[in-house]
């Protein structure tokens, strides 16, 4: 399912597949480094599979254990079975259970996890409305080291 | 000697990418993301991205001429395509749907419909290019540990 090849060891430099002139290396390493001092989970909620891919990737880069689904109805049950995570990524745009009312749902049940809002496409009170379901933060995709890094670094110090 | 001329290649066509601003650096990062024992996920994810737009597209087209237009599907499916788009590092192709879905939001049909047409176009380019790139990076094969990189 998610790309078993990503160092798990070795969460901080994710190594390049694709080399060019050795001059690209610099100009191209892009990552925001940080290292886990613990274990840290996190789970994917988006109905488009390749941006699960990617989410998770990007995640498991970063040494985070994920899991990911595919509707917002299978998180609910996921979370409601006994899952704990630190991180909750939720697309808005979610089949069978929407964005929005799995983010109640899930904020009903008592859990206070970070929850990271996404969307494909702002829309004007869209913004407020994720929020006031409960999501702490919004942003737009995709899903950057430069947004997730310093999220994991306020995780692992909790 | 000839392997080494290729990767330059290689390097100077992903610069040639951001340059355009045909792909942003979404798509490097989801380059740094693969294990070099593993086929690049960038390759898989991108793959996958042709994969649904090939449905996507054709369906977009229908709906665009459909009477009357049905626009809540047709946002969705918009969304659906910029979501996947950014995900990618897509930025021409995002920017053209960004327009396209502000023309609809404003109720500006044609304008539309012209403006999805550009959306066409830079997705057909990206993904010609896209294709012979990683071929290119096939043909490179995987980096050898061996060779000392200077």
């Amino acid at each position: 399912m998610a790309p078993a090849g990503v160092a798990s060891g070795n969460p901080a430099a994710p190594r390049r597949a694709n080399e060019g002139a050795p001059a690209e290396e610099e100009k191209g390493n892009e990552f925001p480094r940080v290292i886990l001092r613990n274990r840290l989970t996190a789970l994917v909620v988006d109905g488009s599979r390749f941006c699960r891919m990617v989410e998770q990737g990007l995640l498991q880069a970063y040494g985070l254990e994920t899991q990911a689904v595919d509707n917002g109805m299978a998180a609910v049950e996921l979370i409601a079975s006994g899952a704990n995570f630190n991180l909750i990524v939720i697309d808005m745009l979610l089949p069978v259970l929407n964005g929005l009312e799995t983010t109640r749902q899930i904020r009903a049940m008592g859990v206070r996890c970070k929850m990271l809002g996404v969307t494909a496409h702002f829309y004007e009170g869209e913004r407020q409305a994720f929020l006031a379901a409960g999501v702490d933060e919004f942003i737009e995709k995709p899903l950057t080291p430069d947004i997730l890094a310093p999220i994991l670094r306020e995780l692992d110090s909790q | 000697m000839e392997n080494r001329s290729l990767r330059e290649q290689i390097a100077a066509m992903r610069q040639s990418f951001l340059d355009e601003e045909i792909l942003d650096t979404q798509f490097i990062q989801l380059e740094e993301l693969s294990d070099k024992d593993e086929p690049s996920i960038a390759e898989e994810v991108v793959t996958l991205y042709f994969r649904e737009t090939t449905e996507l597209l054709p369906n977009l087209e229908e709906d665009m001429k459909a009477t009357p237009i049905d626009f809540p599907k047709l946002d969705r499916i918009l969304h659906r395509l910029k979501g996947n788009s950014a995900s990618i590092g897509a930025s021409k192709v995002r920017n053209e749907i960004n327009k396209t879905m502000a023309l609809l939001e404003e109720g500006n049909v044609e304008g539309a419909k012209a403006a999805f047409e550009q959306v066409r176009k830079e997705h057909d380019t990206l993904k010609a290019k896209l294709e012979t790139y990683f071929q290119q990076l096939r043909q490179a094969g995987p980096v050898d540990p061996a060779t000392p990189s200077k």
